[in-house]
């Protein structure tokens, strides 16, 4: 008795909480921009996306501690966008280059002047224009 | 024979001459800039190899400490903590705004080029920039903070590497940065603006500060938007959404109110102040609100009808 008694009230509690929540507050995306209202799929796909870009950070070697206070800080697009193109994204790093990166590219360049026929620093070359 | 040498040197000179006209930048320092150099104080961060853009962060939050009551929400170890990925060996430049907002300043994209550039110099607002100092077939992507200019020279000011307040001419800056897509951030301190955006990209930059959890700070923003652009409803709009989350109930109604008497049919705002006013059980008010509201938009009626609904499933539990 006592039982069904709860029961009842359980369930028509849960009807209450679900009639109520019918209303909503209007959000500021509203105003941003009047035609992207977020639909549950975008939300969906905005929530996978977060997840892609947190098991790319692990793969990159990024703090695991730090990961989830990372994405916390983009917006959602932000995120979506990290997620699909983390390879390409241009990544700032610093003012000087490495003194094996210049080696190489010294070679490089030196190794194009010679194919050129401008320069005869590797014996190794033979110029493709001037026979 | 002699003919034909002078022609060929006229060609030569002609040749070089249209070069450098090509090569010159187009858009060298407006006239209209309002003073001919501009050097902002910004304290400098000695460089760390892959750490630019924490470097960066850092020495616009010191800058901004300096200069007036903002306090920096994060130190130095912290954002190399935040920016740092490991294998890229560098920065993304969402992710410097990202760390930026987490620091405490609203991050608004530089739009318009070496104008704007100039523009929020002249405001003693410093601007970070990406670089890039290699080609565009072999990148390498460098984040500096622009710190003035100096047009009698054509050089540009910035916290480039080991030199505090290094001079690099105007071309050679151009170059890098042209070849980084011009992109920049203006990173400010809640209560400032910048001068080079437009409304709606100042909204929208304060929303994406509030929404990466910097609620109390975004309404700093709002309300210095609100004081430039006073009749301007969306901004108004975004504040007493942001009362209204952070439990502000009475500024938020006070706010929504404002935006009634400036706009008499805005659905959003009655939606929402006849929400607020549902969760005070004020339902009556509430009722008389949302009944003589309505919109075309059909996303934005299905939320008034959600809300009526409510109001007047609420009215009936009290009835009975």
């Amino acid at each position: 008795m006592n039982f069904s008694r709860l029961l009842v009230s359980f369930f028509v509690s849960i009807t209450l909480f679900a009639q109520v929540s019918w209303a909503q507050m209007a959000s500021t995306e509203a105003v941003l921009s009047p035609s992207s209202m977020v639909s549950a799929k975008e939300k969906l796909f905005e929530m996978t996306s977060r997840e892609d870009v947190a098991a790319k950070f692990v793969e990159m070697g990024v703090d695991p501690q730090i990961i989830q206070e990372r994405i916390a800080s983009m917006t959602d697009v932000e995120a979506a966008q990290v997620a699909y193109d983390i390879e390409t994204l241009p990544a700032g790093a610093d003012a000087g280059m490495s003194l094996l990166g210049a080696v190489v590219f010294v070679f490089i360049v030196l190794l194009v002047t010679d194919l050129l026929g401008l320069t005869k620093v590797f014996n190794f070359t033979k110029p493709i224009v001037n026979k | 024979m002699a003919l034909t040498r002078t022609f060929f040197v006229y060609l030569l000179a002609l040749g070089t001459l249209f070069f450098i006209s090509a090569c010159a930048p187009k858009n060298p320092f407006p006239e209209v800039s309002s003073s001919a150099s501009s050097k902002l104080f910004v304290p400098f961060v000695a460089p760390r190899s892959e750490l630019c853009a924490s470097s960066s962060i850092e020495m616009l939050a010191l800058y901004w400490q300096s200069k007036n009551s903002f306090t920096p929400a994060l130190d130095l170890h912290e954002l190399d903590a935040r920016t740092l990925i490991p294998a890229k060996g560098g920065t993304l430049q969402i992710e410097l705004s990202a760390a930026a907002r987490a620091d405490g300043l609203v991050v608004y994209p530089l739009q318009g080029g070496f104008e704007a550039l100039i523009a929020e110099l002249s405001a003693d607002h410093p601007v970070v920039v990406l670089l890039n100092r290699g080609f565009s077939w072999y990148p390498l992507w460098h984040y500096a903070p622009i710190v003035g200019y100096e047009t009698q020279t054509q050089q540009i000011m910035t916290h480039y590497a080991d030199t505090p307040d290094e001079m690099l001419s105007l071309h050679t800056f151009l170059s890098m940065w042209e070849r980084a897509d011009r992109w920049g951030v203006i990173l400010l301190p809640p209560y400032e603006l910048p001068v080079s955006l437009a409304k709606e990209q100042v909204l929208r930059s304060i929303y994406d500060f509030e929404s990466t959890g910097k609620r109390e700070e975004a309404i700093v923003s709002y309300k210095t938007a609100h004081l430039r652009w006073p009749y301007d409803t969306n901004i108004l709009f975004a504040l007493a959404n942001a009362y209204y989350k952070t439990q502000r109930l009475d500024e938020a109604e006070k706010t929504y109110r404002l935006i009634l008497a400036l706009d008499a049919k805005n659905p959003l705002a009655s939606n929402n102040l006849a929400d607020l006013l549902t969760s005070q059980s004020r339902l009556a008010e509430a009722l008389e609100i949302i009944e003589k509201t309505s919109s075309d938009d059909i996303n934005i009626q299905k939320i008034l009808n959600a809300t009526r609904k409510e109001i007047l499933f609420l009215l009936g539990l009290r009835k009975q």
